[in-house]
């Protein structure tokens, strides 16, 4: 382990703590149930109706076809992709978090992984429902998987799509296993503390946890090995995503530029959504202890920088656009800042240029409602990005012949809607039914902080080395 | 008893094979050897199998069990699937050959005259029209309602049993009642009797019509319909003592002035005015300088206008100053020519340019423009003896009399004259709200057409009407040859020809229409001798060639009507440019078809000028009111480019009273302003704008180039200059770049120094490559391929709403585009919106060598074929439309919603469409939801040639067994009135594609993105006037 900062432990850890207090302090959400109170019962019945509402959207969607959406003929992609990006990028934060905060040994991860980690896989389910149903004939959207079949037929492997795919499948399929390996001490904690049928339930979960030294290295080996996995994930997946438009010849698409940019887009757009939920909950759930001001402080310098990032993506984006002097870039630059949306350009400079450079004030940092805000208006930006880079890009393209407007249908903001309401219930049953911190994780910080100290009270036994 | 392998002796094989003389085969060296194992597993019934020796009781019963269940499934196929049957022919008809279409030569009537056409019939169902290749004025081409004309036939809204007062009766009860009703009128001499029908140059009918009219000679038959041709025979009366068809050969034409006339989109000689025209406009020979010049004045833009060398947006009253003008300086002795005020250094500069090439000047009148055109365009032919004109006597019924004899008849009614109304093939109670104002004081009416709607609703009796390819009938060509139409499908319905009424109206009985035509051209002695071979040898060619007898001047000092001043805006009425005076209102390829220029689907609309539109602050699409005295339409305005400053025009045609599943809620009536006292004259109208708007579908948004390099247009003089690429920044192309391949010059013409490609590796294979050249110079924007394209390719139709989402399904689309006034479209300038350059590009897939939509296909369903295709595999596309997105030229098209099976949620009182399936053309898939498509080339054409070619080739009459260049004629190819598509085999160099694509005028659109097309264009050539050059 690194060098013991005792400083920096007491930021992230502050104040009187105890093993035995930070076990309640996270299990009392799952086993108490009058700890949730009018706010949880709110967010998750606006959920379960967004669900509803996404299950409409998607039953109508099979049966009439992509028709009811706003999708045409020049543009051929709207809020499908620009959703389903938008979802993905939102994953990312999770990732880096869990991950490479992991590996170069951040403390301060700690108290958010699991949360990120939950919102990450949550994201990307929302955003898999798009390229699976944004298909004209989604009951065949299977033939994108390299299967042995009797047609004789592989998947065409220089389509970006089929990367997608795999790119995708691979994020869900790592992401859940580090979610699950991560929770199984946990579960432990959990099964122990509990009674009855929760207590059958989570002891399934632990798969037998007893916290043996044996177990702790097993379960080290393993999770590094997936934190070692998801790491090129946080770079490859949106990477990946991004070639779906670097690859074609799409004016606006066709930029090299993209994957780098992506990839800070995405963190960008995943650490405003950390942020979103983070202040709320700790808040509600009394958890200032464990996510504390410091935590959000370096959360919002991430934002910040990779905010920066993005910023200058958009500035060499024109750049190139007019240092290129090819005709359909200049043009695209133009039509952009002064075609039919502008604004939508406009405001995304606004919202992920000019807005978020707030945040280099420390007061500002520290002030939870404008954070919040920055976080809500980078999320709205980073929307905006996907918006101008795909259907702004089609919609007046080499003929202008063909040239036309995309204008979405209530049934696009249905289905969008629908996936956001999807995201927060399964946000809220998780806040719900499992531990939104890492206990003993917390405890591996405590440990640090405080040493063995059992005067307090007996260590739970998945709780300690 | 499994045949057991044994080693096959080579020795034994040889002596069995000594002394064998003469062919001997076998199957296999086994065979040869004729050992016991072969001779027993020959023998056997079901060789291979699994010796049933060898199944056990345990196995016998698996199988017993697992046939059973599959038995049993078997059955569930009935509750999900329909169980169709197929019944082999008892007695197959003679030539029927299935999957192999047949073709006949029929005809279609049109503006009083037949026009021949070649059905192709599928197991005797017609499935498509195209022009008859025999017929010199069309030459096999054709214009979009020629193949909307099909549609027509399987429309599921037809009128489908005779009706009385509404209810369902039969022609016998007609017939009776019929005979009653005209019992007293009969002895009254046919007073009170009276026969609207459209007028017909059909000697049949005309025959049984002057029949009717001798037996009862009070009986009024009036020939009109609302977009009839009365001025043109009015005018030529007036100018030449007999009215007249007036037909043209272009080919002989230095000068053509076009009089408001859209000759090559409108009006019977169409087909054969821009084949001819096209002739003319070769910009290759000497680079352009035998090139026809022609100058348009136009009171509503049209496509003819949109290609000539000069335009002029004029009033009517400018455009006869304009005609007065040119008469008196061109030697016409006429009455009181005005001077034309700003026109008057375009006559002046137009009558040098006539006189200066003598005889090889025509005048060309529009089919609306005003008689006194016609007469002032007939008296300066005249003078200039002009080569490129004959006029011969028109065999239409009433003509230049009927518009006459219909203001009479509607007097009539209002006096209560009339007592029996037959109205045939025309609604004039939808077309002409005189009529319909009068049409209640007859008593006895009956109304004969395609339709429950108009006249039909509120007639007495209403007779549904054949359509033309179930019936049979006769009439003229534009150019005076015989043409014979026969039917090719009983009728679908208990329908009845106009000729057949008339002869149960007119006779009391039943008769033979058959034997009717043949006794016409039997007596007319037209066919020569041996009356039943040349029928036969009429029938199967479609046409009889004759000459109308020439109609020569009468001289003499040329009279003309006044025409009454126009104060305040001036209001013209022109029937709508796809679905004519009404009768395409139920279609849907007509309905969907961009209107040409204005792009327009789905609705009709009044022309407004920028200028008009700026003043009075008008956008496209709100609605203005129109209204002449006390007559008014209401309707969207369109702000037309290039409309003349004060005058609107107005379509007619939509908004009838019907229930038509296409024609409901499209449209507004503008028949409030026809009269037959003005017709499609200018008249004085105040314009206002009442409020409201219509949204309104049109396929094209944005109309300029923004200053790409797309449409090349460049002046006589300019084109095929060496160095007019370089001159704009382009690379040199085709035979330009001197890159040979086998001493050939490089027919693609992609390749530059800078190109990585190598010609020589081009074409791994010795099949043939496909290739198209487009000439722009030739394309009029007529929307002819995209109709041909939709009829043959099962495109489908998919309603305004869908347009207006910018979902339309055409595989080939006319891209047009406004430039500034300049006839060349210099990049750069801004549109000139009074009068601007107007080009059209056909657009469909260009089956690029290096397709951007292929890679990113992620299931593999549009690859490229060993030829140089790039197909679409329907079956295995998922929808992704990634490939439509990378598509520089937007063509492919997806299926967004299921429009080939919509009836379920939008058309529920339509509980069987299936009549409307018979139209599709067997040999392409239709498509369903969620896959995309797009040109394929014609792909089955391509592999019918091909089959054609092998079955040659294997009987020895061909020595490849590949198409012949030409044999492989795609649709929209086919359609094309100017052969402006041209389509064959780009490694053949002696091709005509090859040929066409070694022009220097030839270049690949978006050439910089290196997709290497397979279709290329090759670029427009305008040919002005130099002394108008800023005129």
């Amino acid at each position: 382990m690194s060098v013991v900062d005792k400083d920096a432990i007491e930021e992230l850890l502050p104040g009187e703590q105890s093993y035995e207090k930070l076990d309640t302090q996270v299990t009392r959400l799952i086993l108490d149930p009058s700890q949730h109170k009018k706010f949880w019962y709110g967010f998750a019945a606006v959920g379960f109706l967004g669900a509803n509402v996404l299950a409409l959207a998607i039953g109508w969607l099979l049966y009439n076809g992509i028709g009811i959406w706003g999708n045409n003929q020049p543009v051929g992609w709207g809020f499908d992709i620009i959703n389903f990006v938008w979802w993905i990028g939102i994953g990312h934060a999770g990732t880096l978090i869990s991950a490479v905060l992991l590996l170069v040994r951040q403390q301060w991860r700690n108290s958010i992984n699991r949360f990120a980690e939950a919102m990450t896989i949550f994201a990307v389910m929302c955003a898999g429902l798009y390229p699976l149903l944004h298909t004209g004939r989604p009951w065949v959207a299977y033939w994108l998987f390299p299967y042995p079949n009797v047609l004789g037929m592989w998947p065409q492997f220089r389509s970006p799509l089929v990367w997608d795919v795999f790119a995708v499948s691979t994020y869900i399929t790592v992401s859940a296993l580090f979610w699950f390996i991560g929770l199984v001490p946990d579960f432990a904690t959990l099964r122990d503390k509990s009674k009855g049928i929760p207590a059958k339930v989570f002891g399934v979960l632990s798969l037998g946890w007893r916290g043996s030294a044996r177990h702790w290295l097993r379960y080290e080996q393993a999770y590094y090995i997936l934190a070692g996995l998801s790491t090129p994930l946080v770079l490859s997946v949106h990477s990946i995503v991004s070639l779906d438009f670097a690859v074609s010849i799409v004016p606006g698409w066709n930029v090299t530029l993209f994957p780098p940019y992506f990839v800070a887009g995405a963190v960008f757009a995943g650490f405003a959504m950390v942020i979103t939920f983070a202040i709320p909950m700790r808040k509600w759930y009394k958890l200032e202890d464990l996510i504390t001001d410091v935590h959000l402080d370096w959360c919002a310098k991430i934002m910040l920088t990779t905010g920066l990032i993005v910023f200058f993506g958009y500035l060499c984006e024109m750049f190139y656009a007019f240092y290129s002097g090819v005709e359909w870039e200049v043009f695209l630059a133009n039509n952009r800042m002064m075609g039919p949306y502008s604004t939508m350009f406009w405001m995304l400079w606004i919202c992920n240029g000019l807005i978020p450079q707030i945040l280099w004030s420390k007061k500002m940092r520290y002030n939870k409602a404008v954070l919040f805000g920055v976080a809500q208006v980078v999320s709205l930006g980073m929307w905006l990005e996907r918006f101008v880079i795909i259907p702004v890009s089609l919609h007046r393209d080499y003929l202008p012949s063909s040239w036309g407007m995309y204008t979405p249908t209530l049934w696009d903001f249905m289905f969008f809607g629908g996936t956001i309401g999807f995201f927060i219930f399964l946000m809220f049953l998780f806040f719900r039914f499992l531990p939104v911190i890492n206990i003993f994780e917390m405890k591996d910080l405590l440990y640090k902080k405080i040493g063995e100290d059992h005067s307090h009270a007996p260590v739970a036994e998945g709780g300690s080395h | 008893m499994e045949l057991e392998t044994k080693p096959v002796d080579v020795a034994e094989l040889r002596k069995n094979l000594d002394g064998k003389a003469g062919r001997a085969y076998w199957r296999g060296l086994e065979d040869l050897a004729a050992t016991p194992e072969f001779e027993a597993w020959m023998s056997d019934e079901f060789p291979n199998r699994s010796s049933l020796m060898n199944i056990d009781r345990r196995k016998l019963l698996k199988f017993m069990g697992a046939s059973m269940m599959l038995a049993g499934l078997s059955g569930c196929r009935a509750p999900f699937w329909p169980n169709h049957k197929m019944v082999p022919y008892v007695n197959t008809p003679e030539e029927m050959n299935s999957g192999k279409p047949l073709q006949f030569a029929t005809g279609m009537q049109w503006q009083g005259m037949m026009v021949p056409i070649v059905v192709e019939s599928h197991q005797g169902r017609p499935t498509r029209v195209e022009g008859n290749d025999l017929d010199p004025t069309g030459k096999g081409a054709s214009l979009p309602f020629m193949h909307a004309e099909l549609l027509n036939l399987y429309d599921p809204d037809r009128k489908r049993e005779v009706r009385r007062k509404g209810q369902i009766a039969t022609w016998d009860d007609f017939s009776a009642e019929s005979t009653e009703a005209l019992k007293t009128i009969r002895t009254a001499g046919g007073k009170g009797f009276a026969i609207v029908v459209p007028p017909t140059n059909s000697p049949t009918t005309n025959r049984v019509l002057d029949e009717i009219q001798a037996a009862m000679p009070e009986a009024r038959i009036v020939a009109w319909e609302p977009m009839n041709r009365d001025n043109t025979y009015q005018g030529t009366r007036a100018a030449l003592g007999a009215p007249s068809e007036a037909i043209y050969d272009l080919t002989q034409a230095d000068v053509i002035v076009s009089l408001d006339a859209d000759y090559l989109y409108s009006g019977p000689g169409a087909l054969r005015q821009a084949r001819d025209w096209a002739a003319r406009r070769d910009a290759d020979t000497s680079h352009g300088a035998n090139m026809s010049r022609v100058y348009a004045l136009e009171v509503t833009p049209t496509v003819s206008g949109a290609v000539a060398d000069h335009k002029v947006p004029v009033s009517t009253t400018q455009l006869e100053g304009f005609a007065r003008a040119l008469a008196a300086s061109l030697g016409v002795a006429v009455d009181g020519g005005e001077a034309p005020g700003a026109l008057a250094k375009w006559v002046e500069v137009i009558a040098a340019d006539i006189r200066s090439k003598g005889t090889r000047a025509v005048v060309i009148p529009g089919e609306f423009a005003s008689a006194n055109i016609h007469a002032l365009a007939a008296a300066i032919n005249a003078a200039l003896q002009s080569s490129a004109v004959r006029y011969t006597a028109t065999a239409v019924r009433q003509a230049g009399g009927g518009t006459v004899r219909f203001a009479e008849l509607i007097s009539a009614m209002n006096a209560g004259q009339v007592q029996y109304l037959l109205m045939l093939g025309v609604d004039p109670v939808f077309s002409s709200p005189d009529f319909a104002a009068a049409f209640a004081k007859v008593p006895f009416t009956v109304s004969q057409g395609p339709y429950f709607q108009g006249g039909a609703k509120k007639a007495l009796w209403s007779l549904p009407d054949s359509h033309g390819m179930e019936t049979w009938n006769d009439g003229y060509s534009a150019e005076g040859h015989a043409v014979i139409a026969q039917p090719l499908i009983a009728p679908l319905h208990d329908s009845k020809s106009h000729l057949e009424t008339l002869m149960i109206v007119g006779r009391g009985a039943r008769g033979n229409a058959l034997e009717e035509i043949k006794n016409t051209w039997r007596a007319s002695g037209s066919f020569g001798e041996g009356f039943e071979r040349a029928w036969r040898l009429a029938l199967n060619n479609g046409i009889v060639p004759l000459t109308a007898p020439a109609v020569t001047p009468a001289g003499g000092a040329l009279t003309l009507a006044a025409t009454a001043p126009i104060t305040g805006t001036e209001v013209v009425l022109r029937p709508d440019p796809t679905i004519f005076d009404g009768r395409f209102a139920n279609n849907g390829w007509m309905q969907e078809l961009p209107k040409p220029l204005s792009t327009l689907t789905w609705d009709n609309v009044i022309y407004v000028s920028p200028k008009m539109a700026e003043a009075q602050s008008v956008k496209s699409g709100d609605v203005i009111s129109v209204k002449v005295g006390e007559r008014e339409v209401r309707g969207p305005a369109w702000v037309f480019p290039g409309q003349p400053e004060n005058t609107v025009t107005v379509h007619y045609g939509y908004g009838n009273d019907g229930d038509g599943m296409m024609a409901r809620g499209t449209g507004f009536n503008a028949n409030a302003l026809y009269s037959p006292a003005t017709q499609f004259a200018g008249m004085s109208a105040t314009v206002s704008k009442p409020g409201g708007t219509v949204s309104l579908a049109a396929t094209q948004l944005h109309n300029t180039m923004e200053g790409r390099d797309l449409v090349r247009v460049l002046t006589v003089g300019e084109a095929g200059h060496d160095d007019h690429g370089k001159e704009e920044g382009h690379h040199k192309e085709g035979h330009e770049s001197g890159l040979t391949v086998d001493g050939k010059p490089w027919p693609l013409g992609h390749h530059d120094e800078q190109s990585m490609y190598h010609p020589e590796k081009e074409f791994a294979n010795d099949l043939p490559q496909w290739g198209m050249s487009i000439d722009l110079n030739l394309c009029m924007g007529c929307h002819a391929c995209v109709t041909a394209c939709v009829a043959e390719n099962n495109i489908a139709v998919v309603g305004k709403e869908q347009v207006i989402k910018q979902r339309e399904m055409h595989w080939i689309r006319i891209d047009r585009y406004y430039g500034p006034k300049d006839t060349r479209t210099a990049f750069g300038q801004k549109v000139d919106l009074d009068n601007p350059s107007t080009t059209f590009m056909p657009v469909a897939c260009m089956h690029c060598e290096q397709a951007p939509c292929e890679p990113v296909c992620p299931v593999a369903a549009t690859i490229h074929s060993a030829e140089g295709l790039n197909q679409m595999v329907y079956n295995r596309c998922v929808g992704t439309r990634y490939c439509s997105n990378n598509c520089p030229y937007k063509v492919r098209r997806f299926n967004f919603l299921n429009y080939n099976d919509r009836k379920f949620t939008e058309y529920p009182e339509y509980k069987d469409l299936r009549i409307r399936l018979l139209v599709n053309n067997p040999n392409v898939t239709v498509r369903g939801r969620g896959v995309m498509e797009k040109c394929t080339y014609c792909v089955q054409r391509i592999n019918d040639a091909r089959q054609h070619a092998k079955i040659e080739f294997s009987k020895g009459r061909r020595e490849v067994p590949e198409p012949k260049d030409g044999e492989v004629v795609t649709a929209c190819q086919k359609a094309c009135p100017t052969g402006a598509i041209v389509f064959g085999n780009i490694a053949d160099a002696k091709s005509r594609v090859s040929q066409e694509k070694a022009k220097p005028r030839m270049y690949s659109l978006l050439k910089e993105l290196n997709t290497r097309n397979r279709t290329t264009y090759l670029h427009a050539v305008r040919n002005p006037n130099p002394d108008l050059e800023n005129a």
